[in-house]
């Protein structure tokens, strides 16, 4: 009997992830080369609580958007996600995916940019707004 | 203690499924939850584990550890925990999926018939946002749907047959999940960001194999569900 109160304990010492091919460390980067165009920019304000810094900008390359986090710092977060925002909450977004180490996010094709106001950092899972970047036309 | 049986069951499983495209445990495996207990017995303990290969290769272990408690001559409650592993192009996953609370109420024994109804719940463990290395996971990946899941059904018990009808309803959803298929770099599998389940049905037809010392029990069965709503 004691083995099989045992088992349950054996399946969380299997709990695990471990990377592959998809996951890998910097796979699927995007990046911007000097042939960008700077089209919109604004710096990151926190929401109570929270430390950020950093500017969000808006490039236009080979007409593919990109956003770029530059100078970005922020604090530890569950699931943050970058969000192309129509207003300062994130009521009506694109989700430009996870916050990671990568400081260039590709904006989906189709997207009209110029219908969008700020950049937000977002905890999806927990529905708790970071930071906001208010957008300036450059 | 004297009554506590062990009965390791074998699957011989032929499952033909168009539900939720995901490794959620959920109503495919409660079928035994849904058996009338043994009637010698009071207590009962299963371990089982099920071996799969799904979408994109991905190989998946999936073991549970069940326990049914004969609370009465009529009315049985079940409980179980799953887990899962899944194995693939984006690396490998496991953790707990989801805990079953299922009670059975079976029904008066009338020529070689027993009716019974069944009522229960799921709780997720997770809500189906398990990452790897920071990237977001196909629900395929995660070891449950992140779903609180109400099942309503009833079993037909003839002979060594079993018929099971079960629907899965689910009440609240606290799946998060922020899978896109635009950022991982592959298009195998549908974007699932914030999904949202809808009820699956289950029919089952099990028969039931016993040795000849009564020890082990051999369980094939065939199953067939459906989304339906």
């Amino acid at each position: 009997m004691k083995k099989l109160l045992i088992l349950p304990v054996l399946f969380l010492l299997f709990a695990c992830e471990e990377q592959g091919d998809l996951t890998k460390d910097g796979f699927n980067l995007a990046s911007l080369n000097q042939s960008a165009v700077l089209k919109y920019h604004g710096t990151f304000e926190p929401t109570s609580g929270i430390s950020v810094t950093g500017e969000a900008k808006i490039y236009l390359e080979n007409n593919q958007y990109k956003v770029e986090l530059d100078g970005f710092t922020i604090s530890d977060g569950p699931d943050l996600k970058v969000y192309l925002s129509k207003a300062p909450t994130p009521n009506d977004f694109v989700n430009l995916g996870n916050l990671t180490s990568a400081t260039v996010y590709n904006v989906p094709q189709g997207i009209d940019v110029s219908a969008y106001s700020h950049i937000l950092i977002h905890c999806q899972q927990y529905n708790h707004l970071f930071a906001i970047a208010q957008l300036i036309q450059n | 203690m004297k009554k506590l049986f062990y009965i390791f069951l074998f699957f011989f499983v032929a499952e033909f499924v168009n539900a939720q495209g995901c490794s959620d445990a959920g109503i495919c495996s409660i079928g035994h939850s849904f058996d009338t207990a043994e009637k010698q017995t009071k207590n009962i303990i299963e371990v089982a584990t099920i071996f799969g290969k799904g979408e994109s290769d991905i190989s998946y272990w999936s073991p549970f550890v069940s326990y049914t408690r004969k609370i009465s001559e009529k009315f049985s409650l079940n409980t179980k925990v799953t887990f899962s592993s899944a194995d693939g192009d984006f690396g490998t996953r496991a953790t707990f999926g989801d805990a079953f609370l299922i009670g059975n109420y079976a029904f008066k024994e009338k020529n070689n018939k027993q009716w019974s109804a069944v009522f229960g719940w799921k709780f997720p463990f997770t809500s189906s946002n398990k990452k790897i290395n920071g990237y977001s996971l196909p629900l395929d990946y995660q070891a449950s749907l992140g779903t609180f899941d109400l099942f309503l059904g009833t079993n037909l018990k003839y002979k060594k047959w079993d018929f099971n009808a079960v629907v899965q309803i689910p009440v609240f959803n606290n799946n998060k999940n922020s899978y896109f298929k635009e950022f991982s770099g592959t298009s195998e599998f549908p974007s699932t960001n914030l999904f949202r389940r809808k009820s699956d049905a289950l029919v089952r037809a099990t028969y039931s194999i016993k040795t000849k010392n009564e020890k082990f029990t051999f369980k094939p069965h065939l199953s067939f569900g459906t989304r339906f709503l």
